[in-house]
């Protein structure tokens, strides 16, 4: 379980200075799917970066578990995420001068995980193994992200609009494909979206509003991506 | 402007190593035309041999020194444009998409010039207030008679107007050549990946060690940086070593110190380069877990090797270069000390090289750990 308390996270200094999370609660149980909702600039990146332990809040605690990772020093967070955590980042951040198959294998290596070639697969890739990031069009690196933080196997995944660039078909079958993984490995998604339907795919939905929660809500059922017509 | 003063000031390397050029040229080159004006007055036979060798030192000095701060510069500055070229292929591309012609970009990297000229103001106006000294300690020595530190006006040309004039022309001829590369190519930063699939790349290597060959790969040019800065290093230091025994005690005081500035400087600026273009893959490797000791070892190791070839180098390079000037120029001349390959030298110059080298990446991957990675991703 992850589970944040009174988080608060300042940008900018002096007169600049100003708060992006406005002392932030929440929990998310393990194998859940959790959606944070928001408009733009309301600090959904931030939380999801700093509940992802790339960011460290200024206050307040976060909890993996029972150990509380904001006390964690660099290494030991390092060691954290290797052994737990995936990421897609919203500008995807691939390796410049690696191909599709070696920045997937870069998540890979990391578990051991010899069968990677497959979730490239998934991801309509398999014929672009050598391509370099600069080839491709923004859609298909961020597939290729996508991919690169699933073949590590993570027990977590964060998310930050990993369907930004792709079109209707192309994100429903991504987002389709990582709920089939959840459901046969049973990680815990974390992930950031503009589009309130895939709220609709969730567990658990919060809504944000410049650096507050406004609410938060479980979903009864949780749909398909087909289900949600999207 | 396109170029700001900050990029500019980021080019302070290459005023140091002009300053140190322009300074010793000047010093030599002065008391050199200075003393062929009272060759006259030396009467005695014993006093010509004296003169023929402090011109020949001369030369050979402002020659060994001139040549090498002179090619060290021509390679820095280059690396410089390329550099800056390569990191603003956005801004550049922008420009050429929006219809401004590849020279009407390229003539603003004239500003480049400007750090060599800084520096070789700076190193004429030190030697014009050390000449005295220089020529009293000379005096002293009373070889011979009495000299005052002259101005020749073809000095200030040859030190100060031409090299600057020659490296704007450089920074600018070479910016256009780099420029007329395609818009999308300059956008996309594709300069970055043009390397042939070899067969090593169809191999199931694990992904650190493909790792360390794409990165010595998809930046040639410092690799060879980095072999160039351990060979200037090597060769600096020994060569200012050795030539303690072919030179008076104040030059060759001089000559050390330069040795040891420009030394350490080439090194710390390919080091910084390297860490530089490396900061992003090492920040992503940072999210997704790999540890300090593995992103350092794949990226920055990689670099290792080839630093030590650099040295080895430079370590012949120097020795023969001394061996040739001592034999050619030197070779009529009685009295003058045997040179040998000096071992002392060079094992103060592994060890000092060896320090330096791993402090320096080892401050730079500590420094990267405390950044977070948005800042890094997007800078
Ligand atoms: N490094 C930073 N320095 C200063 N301000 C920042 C920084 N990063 C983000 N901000 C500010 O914090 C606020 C929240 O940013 P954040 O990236 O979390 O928004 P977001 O909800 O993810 O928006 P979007 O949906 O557009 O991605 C924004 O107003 C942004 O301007
Ligand atoms: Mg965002």
């Amino acid at each position: 379980m992850i589970e944040a308390k009174e988080i608060t996270k300042f940008y900018g200094k002096g007169e600049s200075r100003f708060q992006v999370l406005k002392n932030i609660s929440i929990k998310i149980n393990d194998g859940d799917f959790t959606v944070i909702l928001g408009a733009s600039g309301s600090g959904k990146s931030t939380l999801l970066n700093t509940l992802s332990s790339l960011e460290r809040p200024d206050s307040g605690s976060i909890f993996y578990d029972e150990r509380d990772i904001t006390t964690f020093s660099e290494s030991e967070l390092t060691k954290l995420r290797r052994d737990n955590i995936g990421f897609i980042f919203q500008q995807y951040y691939l390796l410049p001068n690696m191909n599709v198959d070696k920045n997937v294998k870069m998540g890979a290596d990391l578990s051991g995980n010899k069968n990677y070639r497959s979730v490239i697969e998934a991801v309509g890739l398999g014929g672009k193994l050598r391509k370099y990031p600069s080839e491709l069009s923004g859609g298909e690196q961020q597939r290729v992200s996508v991919a690169r933080a699933l073949a590590k196997n993570p027990k977590v995944l964060f998310l930050d609009e990993p369907t930004g660039a792709l079109d209707e078909e192309t994100g429903r079958q991504v987002l389709d494909y990582i709920c089939a993984l959840q459901n046969e490995y049973g990680f815990t998604i974390v992930m950031v979206t503009h589009n309130l339907n895939i709220a609709e795919m969730a567990d658990t939905v919060i809504k944000m509003n410049s650096g507050k929660i406004s609410e938060i809500y479980a979903n009864e059922t949780r749909k398909t991506a087909y289900e949600i017509g999207w | 402007m396109l170029i700001g003063i900050k990029d500019i000031a980021k080019l302070f390397a290459i005023s140091v190593v002009t300053c140190c050029a322009a300074f010793v040229c000047t010093l030599f080159l002065n008391y050199n035309i200075d003393i062929v004006g009272i060759k006259d007055e030396i009467t005695t036979p014993q006093g010509m041999v004296m003169y023929d060798a402090q011109v020949a030192t001369g030369k050979v000095v402002a020659g060994i020194a001139g040549g090498c701060l002179v090619a060290t510069t021509i390679v820095l500055l280059i690396f410089y444009v390329k550099n800056y070229i390569d990191s603003h292929g956005k801004e550049l591309g922008i420009l050429k998409a929006l219809g401004y012609s590849d020279l009407s970009v390229a003539k603003h990297f004239w500003v480049f010039g400007v750090s060599v000229f800084a520096g070789a103001v700076i190193g004429y106006a030190a030697a014009a207030l050390y000449m005295p000294t220089f020529y009293d300690i000379q005096n002293n020595m009373e070889l011979f008679p009495q000299m005052k530190p002259e101005f020749h006006v073809s000095l200030v040309l040859y030190i100060i107007a031409f090299p600057t004039v020659f490296f704007m022309l450089l920074a600018v001829l070479y910016a256009f050549f780099k420029i007329k590369s395609p818009v999308l190519g300059l956008l996309r930063e594709t300069q970055n990946v043009k390397f042939k699939v070899s067969k090593s790349d169809k191999g199931d290597f694990p992904f650190l060690t493909d790792l360390k060959k794409s990165t010595l790969k998809s930046r040639k040019i410092l690799v060879f940086f980095v072999g160039f800065s351990a060979f200037c290093f090597s060769a600096m230091t020994q060569m200012s070593m050795s030539m303690d025994e072919l030179a008076s005690e104040a030059m060759s005081f001089m000559i050390i110190s330069i040795g040891l500035i420009l030394a350490f400087m080439t090194l710390f600026m390919s080091l910084t380069s390297v860490v530089k273009s490396n900061t992003k893959t090492i920040a992503m490797m940072k999210v997704f877990g790999y540890s300090q000791r593995e992103c350092s070892g794949s990226i920055l190791g990689g670099y290792r090797p080839i630093s030590y070839v650099g040295f080895v180098i430079g370590t012949a390079y120097q020795y023969l270069l001394l061996r040739i000037m001592v034999d050619v120029v030197f070779a009529d001349f009685e009295n003058m000390p045997e040179f040998h390959f000096n071992f002392e030298a060079l094992a103060i110059s592994a060890v000092t090289f060896l320090a330096a080298y791993e402090m320096i990446l080892y401050c730079y991957s500590k420094k990267i750990s405390g950044q977070s990675v948005k800042s890094i991703m997007l800078e």
